[in-house]
């Protein structure tokens, strides 16, 4: 069996399937716990819950004024590699097909030059996070190996597709093999550590919604 | 109670007679009590993005990492994913996630408490909507248990258990309603049978600032309303509330909630005070389900509603006027219009801070905070954002519409000698009332 | 034919100018990208050599190979050179048959000892001894590993013979092996396609005709010069693929257009060879010129990729049930987690309620 087949075959298996029960899990985990939301007399012409827990995920997408300037470069960066990784994993065509084959769900993708520029500045844009997770006193402060590792499992998918369609270092197979062997690590880590935010916000931010919804408060 | 101080020389009090161990079991039963799908959500979300930092008016204010609000939680998240996430067992099994040590506990102490308003900017500033001030009140309950909480807010707690308030026997209520009454020539009602408001008080009222007491009166009489200050259930602020003792919270909220229910009441009126307003608007849901037996509103919207139904008349003023938005009641309560609709009808033309409404900057003397004197230096860093921003507006009159807030900015207006005079809503109201 | 004779001679008797035979090795050189020079010094060791020895071996094979070199083309300089080396032994084209064609194997090795050439098409057949294929009573393996014992070289033509090709396929009955697993001693080169492009062929026996050496090989010991590029760098479609213009079928507009053919499953980006810029039957078109996605056939195990039309980016194995059931468990395991904890949580509680009511 070539690198290829094992990346292609079962290693890609094995992690679609720890991905899907590990994020299940989690997910199911985090929400049948009993769920505790002290419960309040809403405010007269208070939102109902449900439009507020949808403004609470949608008004969260950016900052209020008074952080903007001191968040700009964590929202703007952050901005930048979630749309960067969004167009490169959804809109490259390989990437459509692979969703396509476990899915069945198909639609249009982008030039592939385009996602190679788009790609760069994601990876540019990860490192720039991370020069900045590493310089800043709170960042150090909070950080955890989970951070790192997030970061290093995000980043690799990045640059080894990179160097697979840009035929740099290895043979194209052996490029393909380790970016999808790369995306292996990324689903086997991804339910076990921060990268479930990108489930998760979902429910925090509807919470916190739903709390400052019923009191007529800003979210 | 002992003061003591960790080998990294950070300072903490301890309450009660536990061991070491004892006393982290206790923490972290509490903790485990608050675990639930809620903090679940929150606390599995964080992306650790440090935004929450640029919210706090204490790391702001002094630049220390230590205050970035999601580390306060340290130990409280280390408990969750080791007692409550979906992955504990597995956690617990192979300690990938160890216990919570007692050091950490006691160093967090300071953290937890007089590090921290309660007040929510952090709340407002997390892109994944994280309730961290929510959640550093659920950690207070933990370390309530364990005896982990600033000796301050421990004999504000005592007091309020055996007298009912943390300023006065309930005993001696009636008569200071009484004395004030005459003091300030103001018809007072007390204990009445039955009444449509039930109005309550917070602790300053009952020593320095009886006034207050004098001017609800007043504005209520004008009203021409039917009112009563009562016994049984006068005290607002609740203690319980800031230092983590829910058991204690239960007591004074049902109080004064079961009193008005016993006289009749309609509606329950809050003190010029912010956690007041937190603990029987929004916490009462705790013990009495999302169906309150009684109206319950802040003075502040008191005053909106008599004023917009024209039930009592203000002289204008005519001058410009600043208004320090207290956390509970704006940022974490909802009631951002109604003390601007007031101070326009009391003829302000109002200049709003640079950061007002939900996004105000805390007094810095919330959640226990100004009790705790232990936390003066921090707190008067926290109070250098507000003058700034009050001279920048500069604005004729500063006015705000909590009684906390305002000892909090008085002092450090003290400290500071800056000759800015703290004023309540209620008093401008009460003062200039037209016939 | 006189074995004594050389190329040259031969050709000169056979009315070949000197220019015909120089073009043909200018051609050569320049399919193999060797160093300017190259050509005359090649024209003069092929003119030069002696007729090469070639014994040639065909085991669990459809003689595809075969036919793709001796038919693909009317008589041209390299079937010619065909002609021209000693073909000792060949099933397919040999006259003799029996017992004297394993005799004339035999005393073709004796004559030319370390000197011969073996060319292998078809895999070579493992299991249980190699009696799935046996030629005269002795098996495959048993023959190749006796004919290669004073051979040069060893050449491997054909997927099958470069990487066990089809026979090899799951569940590979016969325990068909590459002829590089069997062959370790000796040098061998694989000239894998199923069939391999002739050019390919001639153009190694030419180099090692008349330089006495092997071609630079990968690691898959194909001759870079044939194998060094994929399908993808040089395919004419591949601006299509960089625009993002895909045919989503054999017949839609996509497919008129002539674009790209990743979707239906063109396996060019990963396959080794030449029939981008070579092409085939005398360079007319090739696979995907004629709408068809390259299946991959010069690589190993191309017969095993989940499929012709599935495309390259896509997982080997069907997931959905396996995702299903994790899904599943991932719930049932979650809901189990989330009762644990309560049961935790609860005696937690419990124990400080009991510990409480114990100091009052
Ligand atoms: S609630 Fe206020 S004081 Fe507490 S951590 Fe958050 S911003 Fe800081
Ligand atoms: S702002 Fe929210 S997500 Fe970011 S570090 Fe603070 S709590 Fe975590
Ligand atoms: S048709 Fe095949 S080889 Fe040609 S560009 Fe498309 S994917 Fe590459």
């Amino acid at each position: 069996m070539t690198l290829l087949d094992f990346a292609r075959g079962p290693a890609l298996q094995a992690a679609l399937i720890i991905f899907v029960l590990g994020a299940v899990w989690r997910i199911v985990g985090a929400l049948t716990a009993p769920w505790r939301l002290v419960p309040a007399n809403p405010r007269e012409g208070a939102l109902s819950p449900a439009v507020a827990a949808l403004k609470g995920v949608f008004v969260k997408m950016w900052p209020h004024k008074p952080f903007q300037q001191a968040g700009l470069f964590t929202f703007v960066n952050g901005y930048v590699f979630h749309f960067g990784l969004a167009i490169v994993v959804l809109l490259f065509t390989p990437h459509i097909l692979f969703i396509k084959g476990l899915t069945g769900l198909n639609w249009p993708g982008l030039p592939s030059n385009l996602i190679y520029m788009v790609a760069v500045i994601t990876g540019a844009s990860l490192i720039a996070g991370l020069v900045h997770r590493l310089r800043s006193p709170v960042l150090q402060l909070i950080s955890r190996n989970d951070d790192y590792l997030s970061w290093l499992l995000t980043f690799l998918p990045v640059v080894t597709g990179l160097l697979a369609t840009s035929h740099l270092g290895a043979r194209y197979e052996t490029l393909l093999a380790l970016h999808i062997l790369s995306i292996c690590a990324f689903l086997i880590w991804f339910p076990f550590g921060k990268l479930m935010h990108a489930f998760l916000f979902v429910f925090s931010r509807g919470m916190t919604g739903v709390r400052m919804g019923q009191r007529g408060a800003e979210l | 109670m002992t003061a003591k101080t960790t080998a990294a020389g950070v300072p903490y009090d301890v309450q009660g007679e536990m061991s070491d161990s004892e006393r982290r079991d206790a923490a972290m039963r509490g903790f485990v009590r608050e675990f639930g799908a809620v903090a679940a959500a929150h606390l599995e979300s964080c992306v650790r993005c440090g935004m929450c930092a640029e919210a706090c008016h204490f790391y702001i204010s002094t630049g220390e990492p230590a205050y970035t609000p999601i580390n306060k939680l340290q130990p409280f998240e280390q408990a969750y994913h080791r007692h409550a996430g979906p992955f504990a067992p597995i956690y617990r099994l192979l300690g990938i996630v160890p216990s919570v040590t007692i050091e950490t506990l006691e160093e967090w102490e300071r953290l937890i408490f007089d590090a921290c308003t309660l007040c929510g900017r952090c709340t407002l500033a997390c892109p994944m909507g994280i309730d961290i001030a929510d959640l550093i009140k659920k950690a207070r309950h933990g370390m309530f248990k364990a005896g982990l909480v600033p000796d301050r807010l421990q004999l504000m707690d005592r007091t309020a258990r055996a007298w009912g308030s943390p300023a006065t026997p309930a005993d001696d209520f009636a008569d200071i309603i009484r004395d004030t009454g005459e003091q300030f020539g103001v018809t007072m009602n007390i204990d009445l049978e039955k009444a449509d408001y039930l109005l309550t008080v917070a602790p300053a009222e009952l020593t320095d600032h009886t006034k207050a007491l004098a001017d609800a009166a007043k504005v209520f009489n004008k009203a021409g309303l039917s009112w009563t200050y009562h016994t049984e259930g006068f005290e607002a602020s609740n203690i319980g509330y800031l230092n983590g003792d829910i058991d204690l919270q239960e007591t004074m909220t049902r109080k004064i909630i079961d009193t008005a229910v016993r006289i009749g009441a309609h509606t329950l009126v809050l003190p010029e005070c912010g956690h007041a307003y937190g603990a029987a608007r929004w916490e009462a849901g705790r013990w009495y389900g999302d169906k309150l037996p009684v109206r319950i509103i802040h003075m502040t919207e008191f005053l909106q509603e008599v004023v917009a139904s024209r039930k009592i008349k203000l002289n204008r003023v005519g001058q410009s006027a600043s208004f320090h938005d207290p956390c509970q009641l704006v940022r974490r309560g909802g009631v951002m219009q109604a003390p601007r609709d007031v101070l326009k009808a009391l003829g302000f033309e109002i200049k709003e801070l640079e950061n007002h409404g939900a996004l105000s900057w805390c007094c810095g003397g919330g959640g226990g905070v100004v009790s705790n004197s232990r936390a003066d230096p921090i707190r008067y860093k926290a109070f250098e954002l507000k003058q700034r921003e009050v001279d920048a507006a500069g604005a004729d009159r500063f006015v705000t519409a909590c009684g906390q807030c305002r000892i909090t900015l008085t002092l450090g207006a003290k400290h500071f000698k800056w000759d800015r005079k703290v004023e309540n809503l209620l008093e401008l109201v009460a003062d200039n009332l037209a016939d | 034919m006189q074995r004594s004779q050389t190329l040259g001679e031969i050709l000169d008797s056979r009315g070949v100018s000197r220019r015909a035979f120089l073009k043909y090795a200018s051609y050569v050189s320049a399919l193999m990208a060797l160093p300017a020079g190259s050509a005359a010094a090649m024209a003069e060791g092929l003119a030069a050599a002696r007729r090469q020895s070639v014994i040639w071996l065909s085991f669990q094979e459809c003689t595809g190979c075969t036919e793709s070199l001796t038919r693909s083309f009317s008589p041209t300089l390299e079937s010619l050179i065909f002609d021209f080396i000693s073909l000792d032994y060949h099933h397919t084209l040999q006259a003799a048959s029996g017992e004297a064609a394993e005799k004339a194997r035999e005393t073709a090795m004796a004559e030319n000892k370390g000197k011969y050439i073996v060319v292998v098409d078809g895999a070579v057949s493992t299991k249980d001894g190699g009696l799935y294929s046996t030629i005269a009573g002795v098996a495959n393996v048993d023959m190749l590993r006796a004919s290669v014992k004073d051979a040069l070289a060893v050449i491997a033509v054909g997927t099958c013979a470069a990487f066990g090709g089809i026979p090899k396929a799951r569940p590979n009955p016969t325990g068909a092996a590459p002829v590089d697993e069997i062959v370790t001693d000796k040098p061998v080169i694989n000239i894998p396609g199923c069939p391999p492009i002739p050019e390919a062929m001639a153009g190694v026996i030419s180099y090692l005709v008349s330089f006495g050496k092997l071609p630079e090989l990968d690691d898959l010991r194909r001759p870079k010069a044939f194998f060094g590029e994929t399908i993808h760098d040089r395919c004419y479609r591949r601006p299509f693929y960089e625009r993002g213009l895909f045919a989503d079928g054999f017949d839609d507009a996509g497919a008129r257009q002539g674009y790209c053919l990743y979707k239906v499953g063109c396996k060019g980006p990963v396959t080794y060879n030449s029939c981008a810029t070579l092409k085939w039957n005398g360079g007319v078109s090739f696979p995907i010129q004629s709408g068809h996605g390259c299946l991959g056939c010069s690589e190993p195990d191309f017969w095993d990729q989940g499929g012709f039309y599935r495309p390259l980016s896509t997982s080997l194995r069907d997931l959905g049930p396996a995702l299903a059931g994790a899904a599943v468990a991932g719930a049932a395991l979650g809901a189990g987690a989330a009762w644990a904890s309560r049961r935790h949580q609860a005696a937690y509680v419990k124990e400080q309620a009991a510990s409480e009511g114990g100091k009052k």
